[in-house]
């Protein structure tokens, strides 16, 4: 209570408003800093984990996660990831559950435009790189693209035992055999799988990972995608990859197939999309509806409603996921999704 | 790192990304805007976290000068690095376990020429794998029997080594995920890969 009178005066600002304070501050800001924030020094770390990533597609590295001016959870492995990444000609794209306009989104793009003097954008097909939590965009991403992923939980069998060291000797082994288990478990209780976010995904053949809390949606979009996927973890301090071209299968049984969400007889509110991923919203007046997740897109869907989702693409016909042309080919993973019906 | 001509800041940043474009897609060639690309990759990766082998006396005293050497023989070293065919053995490198394949070595060649389709004296290899579509040959400027043998020192996935080649300001890779075929000697490298395992 009384911690306000212990102010040092000396070192108070006076100013007329917060505003006013920062005002005077300018100059000093960023002097001091180095390029993109980290250091170079921990940028080797995150580069030399990151390279060995992409040659073990899947395995989780170890590397030495930095403090961060946020909050470890808040995607501090991204944003080492990702400044790591970044160079001046470089633009940045950052969304938080498909919005570019969150403040966590907000912030990080501020941090990396002021300090590694990148552009930035909201429009995915403008980006070099994209950070992001919990979505893959619409918008089929290209050979020259860099998707970072923000990641809570590394290790797609943390489900099933909460043993790292354990765990780490299974992947050593690829022995999965306890995650079967889960998914049988899984079908007996509910008739299919019901997993609706991190879904154990298979990649090239050898190493079970956690794809981050994508929906179910944005798993087909991994395999065989022209883009590197890099995926960093702050708090657990590891990061992982998917390189370009690279099998990505979801977990499942020969009947009991993987399945993406089904919006039976929805369409976005804003656009009327009925190919994207949509999220329920409620409106103050307390009615429900539902909208395209992936904001940017949203938008564009809303000046051309049948702009599709490989528009920026010299060839058509792409497959990235449900909503996509040639994704219809794997085996009925979209097929529910594309015409609304649900056929159970 | 000045004294090799790289650009502490920008120039180990131009070659980490194009060393992640030569990684993801493995038999592709890169440039690094630095040359020569082999001193741009050491200054992009080396410093006193890792150890380090070269018998090139000027890449070893430019990294001892700002700290960054912690040298080691190179069947302990984490990064090692060779002009042409070295006097060490590609197949005695760290491979790392199998619980953490991650602490295999990397190997950064200097080699005599890159190229997307090979050139006469080169020795064509064709990937196959994680981040190939189909399948790719390139042309590195090293004997058949050096080719040979790093496929044997990748055969037991996950455990393994990466290799970088250089030329030039050239880049190209060939991470432990690949599948090597040299010229048509036959499939090299593991009954891992198999790539869809």
């Amino acid at each position: 209570m009384t911690e306000t009178d212990d102010i040092d005066v000396e070192t108070a600002v006076s100013a007329d408003s917060v505003e006013a304070a920062l005002e005077d501050l300018e100059g000093e800001g960023l002097e001091g800093y180095n390029y993109a924030y980290l250091d170079e020094h921990t940028k080797r770390e995150v580069r030399r984990a990151i390279l060995k990533a992409i040659a073990i597609p899947g395995h989780q590295v170890p590397y030495a996660s930095r403090p961060m001016p946020l909050a470890r959870g808040w995607g501090t492995g991204g944003i080492q990831a990702s400044l790591s990444l970044l160079g001046p000609e470089d633009t940045f794209k950052v969304i938080d559950q498909g919005s570019d306009e969150s403040v966590n989104a907000a912030n990080i793009r501020r941090l990396a435009a002021d300090t590694a003097e990148v552009a930035t954008t909201t429009d995915t097909t403008d980006a070099d790189v994209i950070q992001t939590r919990h979505r893959i965009p619409e918008e089929v991403l290209t050979d020259d693209q860099i998707l970072v992923l923000q990641v809570p939980v590394t290790d797609a069998l943390r489900k099933v035992d909460s043993s790292d060291a354990a765990n780490r000797r299974r992947h050593a082994h690829k022995n999965y055999g306890k995650m079967w288990v889960h998914l049988y478990e899984n079908v007996v209780e509910w008739g299919e799988i019901n997993i609706a976010a991190r879904y154990p995904t298979m990649v090239a053949g050898r190493y079970l990972m956690d794809p981050s809390p994508i929906p179910r949606w944005d798993v087909p979009k991994l395999d065989d995608a022209d883009n590197l996927f890099v995926f960093a973890a702050g708090r657990e301090a590891r990061i992982y990859a998917v390189p370009p071209h690279t099998d990505v299968e979801p977990l499942a049984f020969e009947d009991r197939q993987f399945q993406v969400e089904r919006f039976p007889e929805q369409s976005c509110a804003a656009c009327g999309s009925t190919d994207t991923y949509l999220t329920e919203v409620e409106t103050d007046d307390g009615t429900r509806h539902f909208a395209c997740n992936d904001a940017s897109f949203c938008l564009k869907r809303q000046d051309d409603p049948t702009l599709p989702k490989d528009h920026h693409l010299e060839r058509s016909g792409v497959d990235w996921g449900p909503g996509t042309p040639d994704a219809d080919g794997d085996g009925g993973v979209a097929g529910d999704a594309d015409d609304g019906g649900d056929d159970e | 790192m000045r004294a090799l001509d790289v650009d502490p800041v920008h120039g180990t940043r131009r070659t980490f990304r194009t060393l992640c474009d030569a990684t993801s897609r493995p038999g592709t060639v890169h440039r690094t805007q630095t040359a020569p690309a082999d001193y741009a990759v050491v200054a992009a990766l080396v410093d006193h976290e890792v150890t380090f082998h070269s018998s090139d006396e000027e890449l070893t005293e430019a990294l001892a000068s700002q700290g960054r050497l912690e040298s080691a023989a190179p069947a302990e070293a984490d990064i090692v690095h060779t002009k042409g065919v070295p006097s060490w053995d590609v197949r005695d490198l760290e491979r790392g376990s199998l619980v953490e394949p991650s602490e295999g070595a990397t190997v950064v060649y200097r080699v005599d020429g890159l190229a997307a389709s090979p050139e006469d004296g080169q020795t064509a290899v064709t990937v196959t794998g994680p981040g190939v579509d189909g399948a790719t040959t390139f042309g590195v400027g090293l004997p058949e029997a050096e080719v040979t043998a790093l496929a044997d020192a990748q055969a037991d996935y996950p455990r393994g080594v990466d290799a970088v080649f250089t030329s030039g300001d050239a880049v190209a890779a060939l991470p432990r995920s690949v599948t090597l075929r040299v010229a048509d000697d036959g499939e090299r490298g593991s009954e891992d890969d198999g790539g869809e395992r």
